[in-house]
């Protein structure tokens, strides 16, 4: 009993740690929501009052194409929110007066979390604006696979997260951070997506990347889910000057359920343990 | 004998090639008030970061009693952030109010809930912040900042304090404050270990000093036991009225010449050209004598008792902060980074 008493007082820093976090970071989250909200009016309502914009025939692919922009503003907000979580410490020395009041370990769990609650807040008010136009457009009842997305958009969003913050556990300012993670998660997985689908086509699975696990999102809301999820795009004819010939090109369209959320489940533990491993080694 | 409470062994702390704290042996007992004084880059707060656990030494160990146990390697105790408090460098805080900051600092070092406002308003108030107690600490100024610093250090009421110039940007009247809470928390039994430059504050202050330099420590002991290694020591000595100009030469010459036993002949220049001078706005007498105990109560007598006539003497001090001043830059100047020069009288270990 007395155990368990302890266990429980020893959580208690980590809980008031996350409360802390929540209220330092509410101007990034009124600015998150309110993006997002825009987002979603933007991409939900507003086109529709362009004539030439049509109506998606189904529910399913009004999501889908709402949840376009989801990516983005997962990317952008777990970049703003976990970019200085660690390295904000050494490099405005902050650490001096928190780190000898709580275990580190407990500190970047607690600073984590309650980053975290609030990007899954985000996300969660981007689903329910998108879920709400969906049900005035298209009655109810709301297509269950909208749910199955919102899982994988969490699970997208807390990968993310792990990822930025193992980069701040070693960057040394957060501005950097900033721009390095936003540089690699916006272009770098997807250049190196490209070539290694050139070179190896469908024999390799780009399952490193945190953008190709990120398609889950959108065609999870397909019904069936894709399949081959491998597909080859051929261009043939005649081309400006006579000369003519055959082209074609592959791309993986998504990873399967079973392996995208095995391997966002293993950058989600790995890059926090990671994370937390060499913040408690780092000294300041 | 107080029981010792944190007991450094050969502490070392290497950056690259550059030793920043050199073997370092240090005992506090129980209820000591200590200071640690050095040159800058001596390793003053590197010694304070490792108590921390903010860095890790390369050798040596840090033993701590906890709860009145037997020392404890400080690696191996979790319960140190309740019984220590600390402010290291110039204290940077997230920029959040401080009533929000000192909430939370109290909460995660688990002070009593149902007391922890009345201890932050308490302490706000002392140290004159209650007017900014719902303001972000970005408006604060230096000197606010650093007694938000040395509020958060003692908030959860801990058994040791260690400062790291906590005088650092703070105005006269905020430095006498920040004496007079160190001095109530020594008389509550609490045990405070102090660097600082401010040579008067430490010696005010402190019981024992801890002289650093190279990241060695060449003296550790009561300002009086340092003051031994000196070979002149400095007597302050008020009068009742101011002396008449016109005899002050013919008396100072009398008077060196009768306690020319004692006075120190063959001072250094650097420090004054005479043993006796008279200065008339402190309306007083200073003497440089050869630093024993015996010679000042010889001394004394003979002002009294046979210059009676001359003047009458309503103070006889042995001022503390220019003892120190003296000890410091003697030990600092005679130190290399290969060690310290021994010098007598000084218990280096403190080793008793």
């Amino acid at each position: 009993m007395r155990n368990e008493n302890d266990f429980f007082i020893g959580l208690t820093p980590i809980f008031h740690t996350i409360i802390f976090e929540m209220k330092k970071q509410r101007k990034k989250l009124y600015f998150f929501t309110m993006v997002s909200i825009l987002v979603a009016v933007l991409l939900s309502y507003i086109l529709q009052l362009f004539p030439d914009y049509l109506l998606a025939d189904t529910q399913a692919e009004f999501f889908s194409s709402g949840l376009s922009f989801i990516s983005f503003i997962t990317l952008f907000a777990a970049c703003l929110f976990f970019s200085g979580i660690i390295c904000s410490e050494f490099n405005k020395r902050t650490g001096f007066i928190v780190f000898p009041k709580i275990n580190k370990y407990k500190l970047i769990l607690g600073k984590y979390l309650g980053n975290l609650f609030l990007v899954i807040f985000i996300v969660t008010v981007y689903y329910i604006v998108l879920g709400l136009f969906g049900f005035f457009y298209y009655g109810g009842p709301i297509n269950i696979r909208i749910f199955y997305s919102y899982v994988f958009a969490v699970l997208y969003v807390i990968a993310l997260s792990s990822f930025v913050t193992l980069f701040s556990s070693f960057m040394k300012n957060v501005n950097i951070t900033i721009i390095i993670t936003l540089i690699i998660l916006l272009m770098g997985f997807n250049i190196a997506d490209q070539i290694v689908t050139l070179i190896y086509a469908d024999t390799f699975e780009p399952l490193y990347s945190l953008a190709y696990l990120g398609n889950l999102i959108t065609s999870v809301l397909e019904n069936p889910f894709p399949d081959p999820r491998y597909v080859e795009y051929s261009f043939g004819g005649i081309g400006p000057g006579g000369m003519g010939g055959h082209f074609s090109f592959g791309t993986w369209i998504t990873p399967s359920i079973f392996m995208g959320t095995t391997l966002l489940l293993v950058y989600i533990i790995g890059c926090f343990l990671l994370a937390a491993l060499l913040f408690k080694r780092r000294q300041l | 004998m107080t029981e010792t409470i944190i007991k450094l062994e050969n502490l070392t702390k290497k950056f690259g090639n550059f030793t920043a704290v050199n073997s370092v042996n240090l005992e506090v007992r129980r209820g000591e008030t200590i200071g640690l004084v050095g040159p800058n880059g001596a390793g003053k707060t590197t010694v304070i970061k490792m108590i921390a656990k903010i860095l890790r030494p390369n050798s040596g160990k840090i033993l701590i009693r906890t709860n009145h146990s037997d020392l404890q390697d400080l690696r191996n105790v979790s319960s140190t952030i309740s019984q220590i408090g600390f402010l290291i460098d110039i204290p940077n805080f997230y920029n959040m109010t401080a009533y929000q900051l000192l909430k939370y600092f109290g909460k995660i070092q688990r002070y009593p809930k149902d007391k922890l406002d009345n201890r932050i308003d308490e302490l706000l108030a002392f140290f004159k912040l209650s007017e900014w107690k719902f303001e972000r600490v970005r408006n604060f100024s230096k000197g606010m900042t650093q007694k938000l610093g040395i509020i958060q250090a003692i908030l959860h009421d801990p058994d040791i304090i260690i400062l790291d110039e906590p005088q650092t940007g703070l105005d006269p009247l905020a430095r006498i404050e920040i004496r007079k809470y160190l001095r109530e928390l020594q008389s509550l039994g609490k045990t405070i270990f102090i660097a600082s430059h401010m040579l008067y504050e430490i010696s005010e202050i402190c019981d024992k000093i801890a002289l650093i330099n190279y990241g060695k420590i060449i003296g550790f002991d009561t300002v009086e036991n340092l003051a031994l290694t000196l070979k002149t020591s400095e007597l302050n000595c008020l009068l009742l009225e101011p002396l008449d100009a016109e005899k002050i030469l013919p008396l100072l010459n009398r008077i060196d010449e009768r306690l020319s036993p004692f006075l120190d002949q063959n001072l250094d220049p650097k420090i004054s050209k005479i043993p006796i001078l008279y200065n008339p706005e402190h309306q007083g007498l200073k003497l440089y004598f050869n630093g024993k105990n015996e010679s000042k109560g010889e001394i004394l007598k003979i002002l009294v008792n046979e210059f009676e006539s001359d003047f009458t003497v309503i103070s006889f001090t042995q001022p503390k902060t220019s003892q120190l001043e003296r000890v410091y830059s003697q030990m600092v100047e005679d130190s290399t980074p290969e060690g310290p020069i021994k010098l007598k009288g000084v218990d280096i270990k403190n080793e008793k």
